[in-house]
């Protein structure tokens, strides 16, 4: 995809852009499930209240669909849009080592952001901004490249790990059933957010929206998942879940969103020296 | 002969050329009175610039700090505050108050709009100076079409979650008094954060300091950063005199380090200047920042200094005025006197005496002329402070820190400008006082038939 970067929103696309936050609830989970599931075929069945240990079983599940036991590239196309300014897409690889605890985001377009990358090493996350080259230390609220998103975006999900789950109900989500479960941070300095919600297909048992939650109890980000693929890894032996596609709307700053899109994801082996400073510093050389 | 002689002589002179030294009198006078303004108008600045700058992000002297859990991390806070407060109080003399303020980095969101800005969290009780400098503001100074009444109360600070925000802030936000506004921040461990506040008050903007400041009580600041009740940003003394700050600084560091606190080098630079360094500083613990304002406040030094020098440079076009009208006069005077001279010599008066007749002429208008001017200035000056004038343009009021016209004449600047005009006439008129002390008499005599 050629990387654009928008001038201005025309009413039209404000108009459009409302229609689909409304929409979204609806129309957009109708193409929530995975392309290749045959879980998606299951039939329809009334979901019952979740044990505290079939919720962890639950997000341990989630855990292991994204977990890849090799390593992971996938090209990321960023679309943020904020109320009264220029749209802006971005374009980034991401690369991931999930057994080594390694993730770099690394931006490529538009031509001002090319060589800015993120390099995560285990609960360690730097910055390097080739502008100025130097590395920074950036925690888990870091905003990835001023959009919307933020590293758990991006990387393998850690729920069970992170997060005490809590049963709130099941619920309508659109036309889905789904089951609705607060999640509670373990340790709060190791998260975005110390409290979520998520909204999970019972079917699927796909992730179809998230809410995330400040200190203080306000709403701060509300992310749909409205399409979810996988791919067959061979070291893992199993299939490797992703989302194709990501809407974040900011609950504070009212207008702003943010679109992420997964493309190209490949399982095949990456050099072995690419989770370093110097590799990632090398990029913008 | 007798200097008083000389001096009735001198006198005489000046007032037989009656027009001649009205006019003189005149042009002294009114450099001298321009001169005062300008003196008065740089001083106000200087004093209104400080003053705000101390009231609103400075104190006289500062202990501000670093806190670092691991080499890596930075968190810019001072532990055991209400310790290190009553150190400086009891250590630093000729405090007038010391009082503590939290402080962090947020965004302050509105319906419309987002700003990103230096919070600072008071207590407004203790604040005795704040009200000096943070006045309300009318309506239609940020919103469009409106009223000239203040709105809101500025001791509504004293209430939690509540915010004071200057004018420029509240057209940026879209936002008047009563309006929400959302704060959102990170905890001291980077926990997502938010607090829901009230504008209570929209204050008058005070320059570049309105941008980049926003004032929240301490606690509602203590809760959005989780602070426990002992950590702050920084404890802020104010000094009887505040050009003792170095003196009591010295005295609070001395003072801290014996109590056994890890105090840093001092560094000219503001406390906020330092956080890259530290960040790369492999230590871990508490250590103690003392700044002074001169310190805080350096960024504003280039505007004095533009100030200084723009001064400096009126001051020496207006000496280059006096000092020409003066050689001019007194060449005059002496042509006109040649014949008198000579008289004079011919009776016997030294050439000395000559010399200094001259110029006691000179410093007697001087002196008479510029005492009048000073006066006349110092009244003008004083008037036009009394008078609040608003100064309509914004960049002025962005680097003047105020958005009236401040005018503070200190007595010794006017004293000093009086003499210095005297001296300087004094000094103009040597060059005619020579030529006429170097006069022969039959020379002079002859050339005056």
């Amino acid at each position: 995809m050629k990387s654009k970067r928008f001038l201005g929103i025309t009413l039209t696309s404000k108009i459009a852009g409302l229609l689909a936050v409304l929409l979204l609830s609806t129309s957009a989970f109708a193409q929530a499930k995975p392309e290749n599931s045959a879980a998606s075929e299951a039939k329809k069945t009334s979901a019952k209240v979740l044990s505290d240990k079939e919720m962890l079983e639950l997000l341990k599940e989630l855990d292991h669909r994204q977990h890849s036991a090799g390593d992971y590239e996938a090209q990321v196309y960023i679309d943020q849009r904020e109320k009264d300014k220029s749209a802006l897409l971005y374009e980034a690889t991401i690369y991931r080592r999930d057994l080594a605890n390694k993730m770099i985001i690394l931006f490529e377009k538009p031509r001002s952001e090319a060589g800015k990358g993120y390099l995560r090493i285990d609960k360690n996350l730097f910055m390097y901004d080739p502008n100025v080259g130097k590395w920074e230390r950036r925690t888990e609220r870091e905003r990835i490249g001023g959009t919307g998103s933020q590293r758990s975006d991006f990387d393998e999900w850690e729920l069970a790990e992170k997060f005490v789950p809590s049963f709130v109900g099941v619920e309508k989500l659109g036309n889905f059933e789904v089951y609705h479960l607060k999640l509670t941070a373990r340790d709060r300095t190791d998260v975005a957010y110390p409290i979520l919600e998520i909204w999970l297909d019972t079917k699927t048992q796909n992730v179809l929206k998230q809410q995330e939650f400040a200190l203080s109890g306000r709403l701060m980000r509300t992310t749909y998942y409205p399409k979810w693929s996988r791919i067959q890894s061979e070291e893992k032996k199993d299939w490797v879940y992703f989302p194709k596609e990501i809407r974040i709307f900011d609950e504070v700053e009212k207008g702003n969103r943010t679109t992420v899109i997964f493309r190209n994801v490949d399982l095949k082996a990456l050099p072995e020296n690419i989770f370093t400073k110097a590799w990632l510093e090398s990029k913008s050389r | 002969m007798p200097l008083r002689t000389l001096f009735t002589i001198a006198l005489r002179n000046l007032l037989k050329a009656g027009r001649r030294t009205l006019l003189l009198m005149i042009a002294i006078a009114s450099v001298t009175m321009l001169l005062v303004m300008m003196m008065a108008l740089t001083e106000g600045i200087r004093t209104s610039v400080i003053h705000s700058a101390t009231v609103l992000v400075s104190g006289h002297i500062n202990v501000a700090g670093f806190y670092k859990a691991t080499p890596s991390d930075m968190d810019p806070i001072v532990l055991e505050a209400p310790a290190i407060k009553k150190i400086v109080e009891e250590n630093v003399p000729n405090l007038t108050s010391v009082v503590d303020r939290t402080q962090g980095i947020a965004r302050i969101i509105s319906a419309t709009d987002t700003i990103q800005t230096l919070l600072m969290g008071v207590d407004i009780s203790e604040e005795t100076a704040f009200r000096e400098v943070v006045r309300l503001a009318p309506e239609s100074a940020y919103k469009e079409g409106g009223s000239d009444e203040l709105k809101g109360d500025i001791s509504q600070l004293g209430e939690p979650n509540t915010a004071l925000i200057f004018a420029s802030q509240a057209r940026s936000l879209g936002v008047g008094v009563g309006d929400p506004l959302t704060v959102r921040a990170q905890t001291l461990d980077g926990v997502a954060n938010t607090a829901d506040v009230t504008v209570i008050a929209v204050a008058e903007d005070v320059g570049l300091l309105s941008t980049f400041a926003l004032f929240l009580p301490k606690e509602t600041l203590r809760t959005l950063y989780q602070f426990n009740a002992t950590t702050t940003g920084m404890v802020m003394g104010y000094l009887k005199d505040p050009d003792d700050a170095s003196n009591a600084l010295g005295k609070a560091r001395s003072a801290l380090q014996q109590a056994g606190y890890d105090v840093m080098d001092h560094s000219d630079r503001p406390f906020f200047a330092k956080f890259q360094q530290v960040r790369g500083e492999d230590w871990t613990g508490q250590k103690l920042d003392l700044t002074t304002w001169q310190d805080q406040i350096s960024f504003l030094n280039l505007i004095l200094t533009a100030i200084n020098t723009v001064s400096f440079f009126l001051i020496v076009v207006l000496g280059v005025i006096i000092g020409v009208g003066m050689i001019n006069t007194m060449l005059m005077s002496v042509r006109e006197r040649t014949g008198e001279i000579g008289t004079l010599r011919a009776m016997g008066m030294q050439r000395a005496h000559i010399l200094l007749l001259f110029m006691l002429e000179a410093m007697i208008l001087g002196f008479v002329a510029a005492g009048l001017g000073g006066l006349l200035g110092a009244g003008a000056a004083m008037g036009l402070d009394a008078a609040q004038i608003h100064i309509p343009v914004e960049a002025v009021q962005a680097i003047l820190l105020s958005d009236t016209l401040h005018m503070s004449v200190a007595a010794h600047q006017a004293i000093l400008a009086v003499l210095a005009i005297t001296a300087f006439s004094a000094f103009a008129a040597l060059w005619p006082s020579l030529k006429a002390a170097r006069m022969q008499p039959v020379d002079a005599i002859r050339h005056s038939d």
